[in-house]
């Protein structure tokens, strides 16, 4: 227990609800905050998988290792911090992108059976699962779960491409990675039927409940699952519905997957338009670029416009920087990206 | 970790669907909403009662996309709300009571709800209660006109702003839309929400889920079972054996922004050609007056044949989901009358001819055809197995289009009548040789 006297932090939820926690010159604010039971979101508690970012809004607190961890630079510059790697340097304020019920529950682990695996693009698979009787957890569409993979003591992560009401039946993205063990598990040996763990849920990043104004959602490749979730939480939603623009891009014309589920949900969703890009020439309705151009100064002309991002480092980047300048307030831009292999947070323990 | 407990399937089921039919798995997928809506649509307007149902006041109880509804007019105004007790869940309508013309009060506890918030206000014999003024029940938007009682049914939380006007649930209207949708064969058609309009008809409960009647109404191959009906023979109407699409623009979907959402069948242009004859089985349509007519349907289900059953006559037709296997068969015909001998006239016609001839022994064929469809589909596995073929556009494009514009599936009804199938009160009335049905069944003192 650290001596000197500690500072006052204010965490301040989206629902309003705030609490003042003590922390110690030396000590992370998460565990501060989780020592005296604030409800924030955290996972890896390494500074790789951003569930416990955080806006600072008054005062000073900096990062342990700035440049080690997932959060970019520009987000940082815009007072982005994650809180497992944030020490105090004075009294200071954060406010929680999310309300003080989310972290209630909390996740808890689980046994899934395998439906189905099935390749849909050159290195995409999809993975059907379904929870084993008496096993539930609850979600928000664009959160992750943790999968043990089978045989391992490892574990990855994937976000959810499946809306909380088609529980138990859950559906994974997974980009096939030459060498990677989850690869390895799907390509070579994963059968319907098969008993898998996973550990859910997780994460900041997930469709804010009860906003009108439009959505702009950003995918890249397998950035596309927890847009899924989201598209079919906003179309089974009473009132009206937001217009939404899907903004998907992939770097060849073949990774381009999942077009049918996309005319799909064009089809039941009159307010939606989908957009797709490829770096390289594609064929007709494809663009040429990146999803984050796809994003036009009329897709942005509500000032209340929200924004989803999920992809790699560059293009969460991108986004940021390109829909800032359209007008988004940093507080409607939600992002999440992928992040490298961590052998420390990716144990299953 | 305890690997002693067996890990088991939940059991859910799965079907596999054949690429070889019209509806190949495709195109199924394409309405799988539409097949997930075995309890309806919910945030749409439904007919609920005629307003003769209804007198000054009077409270009723009825059941839509397995909500129960309560409906008490005040001062000729009429409130709806969720009935169903917070407390215990009781119906309000089973045993009306009323202390005011502000509230409706639950026989059983006393709990008393303000009929226009639906807010728990009081209750009888415990009125400091802290659960006073913390909850309520649904209230639901209510719009009458020209003899009929339409009701918004809602999820709970429906937002008060997003309620469409009743006109966003009602086939397109003439003269207005007769540049868009041409009828020279026959003069404007009324709507119920004309002026001077009057709705005459009758509603009842079939037997099988709604969108089964649904289909029935505007599928242009069922015109075979009217083929021998009296009204058909004693009027000497050609009305074909069947009516097939020969273009792709036989249907044209309605989807305007601030309006209804549905289709329009150009029955009886060059797109659709009538069926008089079969060589080969040697069947032939001997009549001697041309049957002209149109049958157009929006959401949630609606129904509009236009110059039926005869000229300057519209007959509307209503599909009201009930439960998933029960839903309220509304026929209403509307006919303009300006003055009061038209409407006495109009009403002798109704009584004397086509509620006989039309809405009972016409659509009688309709009603029992729906139940002869219904155990097919009962399990769910009917929409994944029926063959389709060409003159099933119609019903193709209806699904398609419902799947894009409802706005919302209704989830299976908790805690009403009919969501469990042998619930002993449900056994009980069978055994009197009572129906379950639409209306609440009131306790008798």
């Amino acid at each position: 227990m650290a001596t000197a006297a500690p500072y006052r932090v204010q965490l301040r939820f989206r629902d309003g609800v705030e609490r003042s926690i003590a922390v110690a010159a030396n000590e992370s604010v998460l565990d501060a905050a989780l020592a005296q039971s604030a409800p924030v979101l955290f996972q890896c508690r390494s500074g790789a998988c951003a569930s416990c970012t955080a806006q600072l809004t008054a005062g000073r607190a900096a990062m342990r290792r700035a440049g080690a961890t997932v959060l970019l630079r520009s987000e940082a510059e815009a007072g982005l911090r994650l809180l497992c790697q944030t020490e105090a340097q004075g009294d200071c304020s954060f406010a929680l992108d999310y309300d003080s019920t989310a972290s209630a529950g909390g996740p808890v682990r689980v046994k899934a059976f395998v439906d189905a695996v099935e390749r849909v693009a050159a290195d995409v698979v999809r993975l059907r699962l379904e929870l084993a009787d008496g096993d539930w957890f609850d979600f928000r569409a664009g959160q992750f779960v943790r999968v043990r993979v089978p045989g391992t003591d490892v574990a990855r992560r994937y976000s959810i491409a499946s809306a909380p009401a088609e529980l138990p039946a859950i559906e994974l993205l997974v980009r096939l990675l030459p060498g990677g063990v989850m690869s390895d598990w799907l390509e070579h040996r994963a059968r319907p039927d098969d008993v898998v763990e996973l550990e859910a849920a997780f994460g900041n990043f997930f469709l804010r409940e009860g906003v009108r104004a439009p959505h702009v959602l950003i995918a890249g490749g397998t950035g596309l699952a927890p847009m899924m979730a989201m598209l079919d939480v906003i179309r089974a939603r009473p009132g009206r519905k937001p217009p939404v623009v899907l903004s998907f891009g992939c770097a060849t014309a073949a990774g381009l997957f999942h077009r049918d589920a996309l005319d799909l949900r064009a089809l039941w969703m009159p307010g939606l338009e989908v957009r797709m890009s490829c770096d390289e020439a594609a064929g007709e309705g494809i663009r040429t670029g990146n999803p984050v151009a796809a994003i036009t100064p009329s897709d942005a002309a509500d000032p209340d416009t929200i924004a989803y991002v999920c992809g790699p480092p560059g293009l969460v980047d991108a986004a940021r920087r390109h829909l800032t300048g359209l007008g988004l307030a940093a507080a409607n831009i939600h992002a999440e990206q992928f992040v490298a292999t961590d052998a420390g947070s990716d144990a299953w323990a | 970790m305890n690997d002693a407990t067996p890990i088991r399937r939940s059991g859910a089921t799965r079907t596999v669907v054949s690429g070889a039919r019209t509806n190949d798995a495709r195109t199924q997928s394409q309405y799988q909403p539409y097949k997930d809506a075995a309890w309806g649509f919910v945030n749409h307007w439904y007919p609920a009662l005629f307003s003769e149902e209804l007198p000054e006041g009077h409270v009723e109880g009825i059941q839509i996309c397995g909500k129960q509804i309560v409906l008490r007019r005040v001062e000729g105004r009429i409130f709806a709300l969720k009935d169903q007790c917070v407390h215990r869940g009781v119906r309000l309508s089973a045993k009306p009571m009323c202390f005011n013309d502000k509230t409706i009060t639950c026989w059983y506890h006393g709990f008393t709800y303000d009929l226009a918030s639906g807010n728990l206000t009081t209750i009888v014999g415990n009125p400091d209660d802290p659960l006073i003024g913390t909850t309520g029940i649904t209230t639901y938007p209510v719009h009458e006109v020209n003899g009929m009682i339409f009701v918004f049914v809602r999820d709970d939380d429906f937002p008060d702003e997003d309620v469409p006007p009743l006109s966003h649930d009602l086939p397109v209207r003439f003269p207005e839309s007769s540049e868009r949708f041409p009828h020279p064969l026959w003069p404007t058609p009324p709507s119920l929400l004309d002026d001077n309009a009057v709705c005459l008809g009758i509603h009842r409960t079939g037997e099988s889920n709604w969108r089964i009647a649904c289909e029935n109404g505007f599928d242009n191959a069922h015109i075979l079972v009217h083929k021998d009906n009296t009204i058909v023979q004693a009027m000497n109407w050609v009305l074909p054996l069947g009516i097939r699409p020969v273009t792709d623009d036989c249907i044209t979907l309605i989807e305007d922004e601030n309006g209804p959402k549905g289709l329009m069948q150009w029955l009886f242009t060059d797109r659709w050609e009538p069926i008089l004859e079969n060589k080969e089985l040697d069947v032939k349509v001997e009549g001697m007056n041309g049957r002209f007519y149109r049958t157009s349907v929006v959401l949630p289900g609606v129904l509009l044949v236009e110059n039926w059953p005869e000229e300057h006559i519209v007959q509307y037709e209503w599909y009201v989901p009930i439960t998933d296997d029960t839903y309220e068969y509304w026929e209403v015909l509307v006919k303009v009358c300006p003055t009061e001998k038209d409407r006495k006239d109009y009403a002798y016609r109704f009584d004397r001819v086509f509620k006989p001839l039309a809405l009972h022994g016409f659509n009688d064929c309709d009603l029992y055809a729906r139940e002869a469809m219904h155990e097919f589909y009962a399990d769910g596995t009917g929409w994944d197995e029926e063959q389709l073929v060409a003159t099933d556009v119609s019903p193709i494009t209806w699904r398609k289009l419902a799947s894009r514009h409802n706005r919302g599936i209704a989830k299976p009804g908790r805690g009403v009548d009919g969501a469990t199938k042998t619930s002993s009160i449900r056994l009980r009335r069978l055994s009197e040789g009572q129906k379950s049905g639409y209306l609440v069944d009131k306790i008798k003192d």
